[in-house]
């Protein structure tokens, strides 16, 4: 008898274990084509060191990119270079014309991914033809247009956070949101190493409809 | 009463001649003012270039009282600083840290802007329409406006290779000493700005050569012309070179710079393809249209001595440079003197092709055009980009963030209460960074496998060994652009009461 209840406790667990196993899959996303020329900078500092390969991060299976061709807006309705739109478009590339220029200072780009979702990652691309690290970048999550209210922060390397600056590469930033719950993505920077300006290529929000 | 006629025409010749004087050299004045309104604005805005910041550092060493000593290895000649050094005091500098980069630049513009008066001296070698057409296009294209608003030889040397040009040929035709003395003056100048000088002297002298044998007219000047250039040329350098007779170990170096620029010449680096220069010279909205008049020119520089030796220099000097593996943005500015001449028989043409007001009037709104699009590649290059990587003049630029390094350090300085901080940078390559922490005095430059001292602020390159990152290990660190593709990292001592 108590092999029967030994096999089958062990049967169970076996069986959550596989099914938790195969709810997690290794998130993907289409990387845009090396841009740096000449000899690659070697990063060798402890904090944040320069990716070489995109990181290895679980997301729950049916987990997709939820910000693709969705509405963006901005502290600046009217870039300096390209338009708002270039942030969703899918377009990784760093070449002119796939970027948006917002002007000098702290800015911010908001996505509307239209409902509430659950949100596991959020991977941004702000400029990878140079080496640049752009300063203040904070990620924020809220059901609240206005970011008023109900805010969670996912990412901060300003002073007041506790992530660390990191270097712009063509394998973008990879972001752990945990599953928060929200309907727009903010996400801020403040200048970068070469200039006052901001820049986004792409971002993406992977994630699942909220049940 | 034939005597008097006689007279009286010969008067009126030489009111005409003196009033077309007059308004000739009127119009190259004009000119040369406005390239001047066009070179000054937000001169101190850019941030100093690498090369820049190494002429600086030269300048403020001997406004410091050090003894000023060529070196071969990758600084050029002293002409720069020697001609730097009265004004900057004129301006009121007197040491390196109360330099600016307004007050440095202000030297290439002055040189740029008087350079224009030279054409007015080339009209009787080149014609009118030619000199006129160059002078407007070393005024107000983007190439010459960049690079006279930058702190280097390029300008400089330009001036002092057109000078040369325009002594030798009126020491060439009129036979005068005073002429051959200023070819020699000229040609001492340029050396003493750049070694490279003697790739013109060669391509010069072979352009002469040639075009004497083709176009010969009157005679090859005395031994007393050549006398007169070689003297010249040779007081006058070893003057430059030994800092006025207080170097002489200099010229031993100079010699010495002969194998440096061998191998600089491979490229170190800056390799190029061999149409990098003329992608540069097309480029922008002007480009295109410029380079199209200076092909046309070509065409009409084969009828005299002159014509033909100055279209055979260009064409040598282009495949001189196309050749040279290395190749930086500046280096154009060489041929963008013959080009512009060239470009300017072709307007002359032009011109004179037709006597229609109709199709006169067409030209001119075509110049009109063309000046537009020219202005509009200058305010869009030296104002709008100065430093950004997407301006083909900006190489390997210092960028604005570097800007924010030395206000960042003061900030921290004042946070951590230390009124006179330590600063120690490591890096196989400082610079520009010694111009910008000119202001603090307590600051040490070592390379990445040295022993540094104590100090309150690091300054790294992303590189750093493992010793050092365990040293630095409680330190913050932020980020800092110094050019496209190079981050230092300003490492600073822990906030009080915070986690490590």
């Amino acid at each position: 008898m108590k092999k029967i209840i030994c096999y089958s406790v062990s049967l169970i667990l076996l069986s959550t274990v596989a099914a938790l196993a195969q709810d997690k899959v290794p998130l993907k996303t289409d990387l845009p084509k090396a841009l740096f020329t000449g000899t690659p900078v070697p990063i060798t500092i402890p904090h944040e060191p320069a990716l070489e390969k995109w990181p290895e991060f679980s997301v729950p299976a049916g987990t997709v990119n939820l910000a693709k061709a969705k509405k963006v807006t901005s502290s600046e309705s009217d870039p300096v270079v390209g338009t708002l739109d270039l942030v969703t478009d899918g377009d990784k590339e760093g070449d002119e014309g796939s970027w948006v220029q917002l002007g000098r200072g702290k800015q911010w780009v908001q996505i509307d991914l239209e409902k509430d979702a659950n949100i596991y990652a959020v991977v941004v691309w702000h400029y990878h033809s140079q080496a640049r690290v752009y300063r203040d970048v904070v990620v924020q999550v809220s059901d609240d247009p206005t970011f008023a209210k109900d805010v969670t922060t996912i990412y901060d390397n300003s002073d007041s956070g506790k992530d660390h600056a990191y270097v712009e590469t063509r394998f973008g930033k990879l972001m752990d949101a945990k599953g928060v719950k929200g309907r727009y993505v903010r996400l801020y920077s403040n200048g970068n190493t070469t200039d006052k300006m901001n820049h986004y290529i792409e971002v993406e929000v992977f994630g699942k409809p909220a049940a | 009463m034939q005597n008097e006629e006689t007279s009286a025409k010969r008067l009126n010749a030489e009111a005409v001649t003196t009033s077309s004087f007059f308004i000739r050299h009127s119009a190259f004045v004009l000119i040369a003012l406005l390239a001047l309104a066009v070179r000054l604005p937000q001169l101190g805005v850019r941030p100093m270039h690498t090369d820049e910041a190494i002429n600086a550092y030269l300048t403020g060493q001997s406004l410091g009282g050090e003894k000023y000593h060529y070196d071969p290895q990758d600084r050029h000649g002293p002409a720069l600083v020697e001609l730097t050094l009265p004004i900057v005091r004129l301006e009121g500098a007197t040491t390196f840290a109360s330099l600016t980069e307004a007050q440095l630049r202000l030297v290439p513009v002055l040189v740029g802007s008087a350079m224009i008066l030279l054409f007015g001296a080339g009209v009787e070698l080149f014609g009118f329409i030619p000199c006129l057409v160059a002078a407007l296009l070393f005024a107000f294209a983007p190439l010459p406006v960049y690079y006279s608003r930058y702190f280097i030889h390029e300008t400089l040397f330009v001036a002092a290779t057109f000078g040369l040009i325009l002594s030798g040929a009126r020491a060439w035709q009129r036979k005068t000493l005073l002429s051959a003395a200023l070819a020699g003056l000229c040609a001492a100048l340029m050396l003493a700005c750049k070694e490279t000088a003697g790739l013109h002297f060669f391509a010069l002298g072979l352009a002469v050569a040639i075009g004497w044998r083709l176009r010969a007219t009157g005679k090859i000047p005395p031994l007393t012309i050549w006398f007169a250039t070689t003297i010249s040329f040779l007081v006058a350098g070893i003057l430059l070179f030994t800092w006025f007779g207080r170097d002489w170990s200099a010229l031993a170096d100079l010699f010495r710079a002969v194998p440096h620029l061998a191998a600089r010449a491979g490229g170190e680096g800056h390799e190029k393809p061999f149409w990098y220069y003329l992608k540069l010279l097309a480029g922008g909205w002007s480009g295109g249209a410029i380079l199209a008049l200076t092909l046309l020119g070509i065409s009409r520089a084969t009828g005299s001595f002159v014509r033909i030796s100055l279209l055979t220099y260009a064409v040598l000097m282009g495949v001189i440079y196309c050749a040279i593996p290395y190749k930086t943005p500046w280096l154009a500015l060489n041929l963008w003197l013959p080009l512009t001449l060239l470009a300017g028989f072709a307007s002359e043409w032009i011109w004179f092709a037709t006597t229609k007001v109709s199709r006169r009037a067409a030209i001119l709104i075509f110049c009109g055009v063309l000046g537009l699009l020219l202005a509009h590649d200058t305010h869009k290059y030296v104002f709008q980009i100065p430093a950004d990587e997407r301006n083909p003049y900006a190489y390997a630029h210092t960028t604005e963030g570097l800007l924010d390094l030395p206000v960042r350090l003061e900030e921290l300085a004042r946070q951590n209460h230390i009124p006179n901080p330590r600063i120690a940078v490591i890096a196989a390559d400082a610079w520009p960074l010694p111009w910008y922490l000119r202001h603090f005095s307590q600051v040490g430059f070592w390379q990445p496998n040295q022993e540094t001292g104590d100090a309150d602020f690091f300054i790294t390159t992303t590189d750093i060994s493992d010793p050092l990152q365990e040293r630095l290990k409680n330190y913050r660190s932020e980020f800092f652009g110094a050019r496209p593709n190079v981050l230092l990292l300003l490492w600073s001592p822990p906030k009080p009461n915070s986690p490590p």
